[in-house]
């Protein structure tokens, strides 16, 4: 890792300015991805800017919705009462990433902006257009197990890892940021992006914008809800495909449904057609593998990840199924 | 049982204070840190190499390629390559032969500088085409040009094809590593001529002997010290490129240099368990009866070393067959070489065996522990000899009634729990009980206490329990007075810890020192006006005392000792194994049953109840067997479902080495285990009667998890490991 | 004769301004406004690096097992390196760097966290508690006994790691059944595969009321 200065920001402000003034500072708040990229010298700033002293911590019950602070732990959302009670979905997602440990550094805002987990993007030696533009997929025609059946491009078939994102995605969180001009809002399902021919680009974050807060809005997504993450072994592993599967049940009907994807594209996959078809049916396994079956249109894989192909509309349905016994 | 056979593992206080300093963790005065950067290619030559850099970033010491090397003497007197035990003589010339291959050895003062000062370093390459994929190097295939290496033929040559019954399957398993917790390390320094080495080594004489090779200094020169081993499972049983690179920046300095190996770096050069396709066939009657087998293995070496492993050889002997042919072909590809890795050779024959007797059950519509039964073998036909001990019918049993072999139906998919399809499968392990001549010091000091002393190491089975055990039971003391000094040069030589023989070659040493140093001490005591006169048969020794039939006269050994003016009293004894021995075929088997929960729709695999049986002998050490066995099932368990080292092989380089994407078992796969074991003395392998637990606790895991996979859904995997997308159901809406 | 002095003050100078770069970099040059003469007599004289080594280190003041330190520690440390190579406390071990493995697991003002994924110059007077701390000389820590007991280890790396992370996982409330136990565990490996056993002590410790 090559040496930096490093310098404490005060308040949300003094952070982006001082991050401006540096063409390669970053902030830095866990740093469970930060960290790890800098010792592979995939992200070398010249300075980070440590926010961890912004009072960007609290979860906050407003009316009608809840505010989380971008510094908020993953643990700590993870294992908030009230979060549990009202937004299962997001604790569930929440629990089933990364080891306690990791969820007791990593941040919200971090979570939101770690990288993509695709061994061509982490091992320097190989070709990744991710890390290194123009330089080549690797993952096309080479090993590619984890990678996207969505949304990629000739450029990159990498996946989001996160699973708090896919759980943000489905309860249609909105992300406050706040950058050298001022304060924006971003729609969750609008802040990761597809790759297309710029896969560097994770992300619709302006450069040196930060992440202040999120925000869900109320709803009635507090019992039938699941968070399925299918792995290659049983805990603290990435997800091959997860699922967030959040119905709103009355007398047997869906009411409404909320339905995304994680481990399938380059960000969290919200599932709006299938959700939609969901609305007013009764729920039967006949009727969730039909929305399975709409959630897979337009799905491609490559080779190593055909699996994919099976395993995500079982997810779904598996997902569904669960959800929709509790 | 005896009374200390349940005793804690000795060095537990040490352990779980943190207060255990392994290899790298010596405090050692001006020490510098090393680190080892590896080649981009597979295979070719250096053209370049800009060091420059590195050399003038801040703290750096030394930059060593092959470029301004001092080659160490003894690279010269080496004999040709392809010998196993010729491993890569680091930056001997500028040719590249995998992936990894260290180019540079940095050294800067602290340990930030050195890491960075490693990343200025670039090379450029003369890229040859490489060769890394097993399947497409067939025509490689060569034999092993040693006796092992020869193929096996008892009755007629591949008989089973004459079989009413015929099976013939092909299974593969890809390559796994080792990757014990701690990573390979070493703080090497130089006394004049003399290497120190603090390093991470299953057998302190044996990295003596090949550092004296390699520097061309006399092995008892050579200074090892490897008292507590971060696991290791086989991948210590080679003196490695990366500590002559230490000792090499070490010499160059005139400095301690520490080096340890990124994780990343113990995927590509330390070693694995090798890529190995098998083909079995098998013929039986209709009734069952087995009446030719055969077994072929192909696999994968290193272009500069001919590795081989007994992969087929559990099939010469396991069953009763009177037509068995093994043939066993290596083909050398462009990585690091292989090593033994837990279980060597029979885990993975294993798989091939055990899967292919649990379809030929199937195909004679039998219960696969039937099967077994039906053709039981009654002595090693192999080498025609009787059994020393066998209880491996006990195995079968003991396991078929704790994981509830009742419940397990033939037909796959028949047995459901709620959403689950439950499958109940075994496997069949053993490993061959060897003893190497080995030397115990037994001392017993004015204080009361009991040194034993011996240069093997304890990578974590539990070695230094079970010397303390034997020691405390044959001296009639409290364990608390048994003091172990083990795992350096200078002490007693023992022998590498590995093949499963460590209690077999040092239980037996401290054995027989200790039973040499009560007569001793009897002898002594003899002598005395106390007991002049009382035959030396009629004299106990026990609890520090020297006492005469019915306690009618007693003296304690601190007064003997007082009396004769010693200090302390010692003995150091050779101990080896008998002719006896040899009319006899030792083995040690083990028997793995597994109760599967699957999720054929998500392909979810889960090992509700898992049971360990084994046949090892007498158990010297209850606890750290268990323990052991325990161990072993779990990496058998990775071994089934999730371990394979991937390689993109357009580049020829691996593409998971790191933990987060080479999945082992974390504790939430290991449901409920259960360990137990025959506990019968075998008369015939060594004093204590042990048979050898650490190899043959993994062997026979990884089939009896496909077994019962298959019993759940009707699917045979034959290839590891079995991930989910290899059962995953397709919809049938 | 003459040509290799040649040679040797061509490679004078491309060391010094190789070492230049760094300086500039490292911002001694505005600090210091060098000439290039003295900047090669800082060179021979490695001044450069001492200096370097002064302004390119920070002050971290850190509490470990209850004894404070003052330091002044690179950015780039992280606290596994900082208490393993500096503070000599190697109970704490490094098995991935990566925070692939829990070997490395601490706590941080009674939090469990990877220490290898840590700069320890944000750890600005926290309080860290690491193996070395646990016991009181040779009384030791409940979990640390139940693991004794239970053979919860075999060669003893990882755990260190599991013991800090087990104390965690009881006074975080996730102890409460074998399998949440296995589940808030499952971010520390164990290659021995001792992982029945692990249970075995934490069960043991929290069924005893051994921690509060």
């Amino acid at each position: 890792m090559k040496n930096f200065q490093i310098i404490k920001a005060l308040s949300p402000n003094s952070a982006v300015s001082s991050i401006n003034k540096e063409n390669s500072a970053m902030f830095i708040a866990g740093g469970t991805n930060l960290v790890d990229l800098m010792k592979k010298n995939i992200a070398a700033p010249d300075k980070l800017v440590d926010i961890t002293s912004l009072d960007l911590k609290k979860i906050e019950f407003l009316s009608g919705k809840v505010s989380i602070g971008a510094l908020a732990k993953n643990s700590q959302v993870a294992e908030d009462k009230a979060i549990k009670e009202k937004h299962p979905l997001l604790a569930l997602a929440l629990a089933a990433g990364a080891s306690q440990q990791i969820r007791h550094m990593a941040t919200v805002g971090g979570n939101m902006l770690q990288r993509t987990r695709c061994s061509y993007f982490y091992n320097t030696d190989m070709p990744c257009n991710k890390r290194v533009p123009k330089s080549g997929c690797g993952a096309i025609g080479g090993s590619n197990r984890m990678s996207a059946i969505f949304g990629a491009s000739e450029s990159c078939i990498a996946v989001h890892p996160s699973d708090m994102c896919v759980a943000l995605a489905a309860l249609d969180a909105t992300v406050l940021v706040e950058g050298p001009k001022g304060k924006r809002q971003i729609k969750f399902t609008d802040f990761h992006r597809l790759p297309g021919n710029t896969p560097e680009k994770d992300n619709t974050l302006l450069d040196k914008e930060l992440i202040t807060s999120i925000e869900i809005p109320d709803n009635n997504f507090n019992k039938n809800v699941h968070y399925l993450k299918v792995r290659d072994r049983t805990s603290y592993a990435f997800a091959l495909v997860s699922v967030t599967a959040a119905l709103d049940i009355q007398n047997n009907t869906i009411s409404s449904a909320r339905l995304a994807m994680g481990g399938v594209a380059h960000k969290p996959w919200r599932l709006t057609e299938a959700e939609e078809f969901l609305k007013g049916k009764t729920v039967s396994e006949t009727t969730f593998r039909q929305a399975a079956n709409l959630a897979m249109k337009g799905a491609k894989s490559y080779g190593d990840n055909d699996f994919k192909l099976t395993l995500g509309p079982n997810a779904i349905v598996e997902a569904l199924t669960i959800a929709s016994s509790k | 049982m005896s009374k200390t056979s349940n005793i804690n593992r000795v060095d537990g206080f040490a352990k779980v204070t943190g207060s255990a300093t392994y290899s790298a963790e010596y405090k050692t005065d001006g020490v510098v840190y090393a680190c080892l950067v590896g080649s981009t290619i597979a295979k070719g030559k250096i053209k370049s190499i800009d060091t420059k850099k590195a050399e003038w970033a801040p703290g750096v010491l030394a930059v060593i390629t092959h470029l301004n090397v001092d080659k160490p003497s003894g690279y010269q007197k080496a004999k040709d390559k392809h010998n196993f035990g010729q491993p890569l003589q680091i930056f001997k010339d500028d040719s590249i032969l995998y992936y990894d291959q260290p180019i540079a050895l940095v050294i800067a003062d602290t340990f930030e500088r050195m890491q960075y000062a490693a990343s200025l370093i670039k090379a450029d390459y003369f890229k040859e085409e490489h060769s890394t994929e097993l399947k497409k190097a067939a025509d490689k295939e060569k034999k092993v040009e040693t006796d092992k290496g020869n193929d096996y033929h008892r009755g007629e040559h591949d008989g089973y094809k004459n079989a009413e019954v015929v099976l013939e399957t092909e299974y593969t398993i890809p390559t796994e590593v080792h990757n014990p917790m701690e990573l390979a390390n070493i703080i090497a320094k130089w006394e004049g001529n003399k290497p120190i080495l603090y390093t991470k080594s299953q057998g302190v004489e044996g990295t003596r002997r090949s550092v004296a090779g390699v520097f061309d200094v006399p092995a008892e020169d050579v200074e090892v010290h490897a008292e507590y081993v971060g696991g290791a499972f086989g991948m210590g049983l080679h003196t490695w490129p990366y500590e002559i690179a230490a000792l090499i920046g070490a010499k160059k300095l005139n400095r301690p240099v520490k080096l340890v190996l990124h994780r990343e770096q113990m995927f590509t050069n330390v070693g694995f368990r090798p890529y190995t396709i098998q083909k079995m066939g098998l013929g039986a009657t209709k009734d069952g009866k087995l009446t030719g087998l055969t077994h072929e293995a192909v696999a994968m070496t290193s272009s500069y070393e001919d590795f081989m492993e007994g992969t087929v050889n559990m099939s010469r002997f396991i069953y009763d067959c009177a037509n068995v042919s093994t043939r066993y072909r290596i083909v050398p590809l462009d990585t690091c070489t292989p090593i033994w890795m837990r279980g060597p050779g029979e885990a993975t024959g294993s798989f091939a065996l055990e899967c292919a007797m649990d379809e030929m059950a199937y195909k004679l519509d039998l219960d696969p522990i039937e099967f077994r039964k039906r053709n039981y073998a009654e002595k090693d036909l192999e080498q025609n000899k009787p059994w020393s001990s066998k209880y491996l019918l006990e195995c079968y049993e003991g396991g078929m009634e704790r994981i509830g072999w009742k419940n397990r139906k033939n037909k796959p998919g028949s047995v459901r729990e709620g959403e689950w399809l439950v499958g109940y499968g075994m496997g069949t392990g053993t490993f061959g009980c060897y003893r190497s001549p080995t030397s115990v010091k037994a001392k017993f000091s004015a204080d009361g206490n009991l040194i034993l002393q011996c240069s093997v190491n304890d990578m974590g089975p539990g070695t230094a329990t079970m010397m303390t055990a034997i020691g405390a039971e044959i001296m009639g003391m409290p364990v608390e007075n048994v003091i172990i000094e083990m795992g350096k040069s200078g002490l007693p030589k023992g022998p590498t810890q590995g093949g499963s023989a460590t209690t077999s070659s040092v239980g037996s040493a401290v054995h027989d020192s200790c039973n040499l140093l009560v007569s001793k001490i009897l002898g002594l005591a003899n002598e005395t006006p106390t007991f002049k006169g009382i035959p030396i048969a009629d004299l106990t020794f026990a609890n520090g005392l020297i006492s005469s039939k019915n306690n009618s006269k007693t003296v304690s050994l601190a007064s003997l000792l007082a009396s004769n003016k010693l200090e302390d009293f010692a003995v150091e004894k050779q101990s080896k194994g008998n002719e006896e021995a040899r009319k006899y075929s030792i083995y040690s088997f083990s028997v793995h049953f597994v109760k599967v929960l699957v999720n054929p729709n998500i392909g979810k695999i889960r090992l509700a109840h898992v049971v360990s049986c084994a046949d090892i002998g007498t158990v010297i050490s209850q606890k750290t067997s268990a323990g052991q066995m325990f161990g072993g099932a779990v990496g058998g368990i990775g071994m089934g479902l999730m371990e394979a080292l991937e390689i993109d092989h357009r580049f020829g380089r691996p593409i998971n080495n790191n933990f987060a994407d080479y999945h082992v078992p974390v504790n939430a796969d290991i449901e409920k285990q259960e360990v137990f074991f025959v506990n019968k003395k075998d008369p015939i392998s060594n004093p204590m009667g042990t048979k050898g637990l650490g190899e043959t606790a993994l062997v026979g895991m990884a089939p009896a998890i496909a077994n019962a996979v298959f019993n759940a859904t009707g699917k045979r995997v034959r290839d590891l490991p079995i991930t989910l997308d290899k059962i995953i159901e397709t919809a049938k809406v | 004769m003459a040509s290799k002095k040649t040679n040797q003050s061509k490679e004078t100078e491309e060391n010094s301004s190789s070492r230049r770069d760094f300086i500039k970099k490292s911002g001694l040059l505005t600090a210091l406004a060098f000439t290039p003469p003295s900047l090669v007599m800082a060179s021979e004289n490695k001044w450069d690096e001492k200096i370097a080594e002064y302004l390119e280190t920070v002050p971290l003041s850190i509490e470990v097992n209850g004894k404070k330190h003052n330091l002044n520690i690179e950015p780039r440390t992280t606290l596994l390196d900082l208490l393993r190579e500096q503070l000599h406390l190697t109970g704490t071990k490094k098995g991935c760097d990566h925070g692939q493995c829990g070997a490395c697991t601490v706590h941080v003002n009674g939090t469990r966290i990877l220490s290898c994924l840590t700069l320890a110059t944000m750890q600005q007077n926290a309080q860290v508690t690491t193996i070395e701390g646990l016991s009181k000389g040779k009384k030791l820590h409940p979990m640390q006994e139940a693991f004794i007991k239970h053979d919860g280890f075999q060669c003893g790396y990882c755990t260190p790691g599991q013991i800090m992370s087990g104390i965690a996982c009881i006074k975080e409330g996730h102890a409460n059944s074998r399998e949440e136990i296995r589940e808030y565990m499952s971010g520390n490996i164990c290659r021995c595969g001792a992982y029945h056993n692990i249970v075995d002590a934490i069960t043991e410790v929290k069924e005893g009321g051994m921690l509060s």
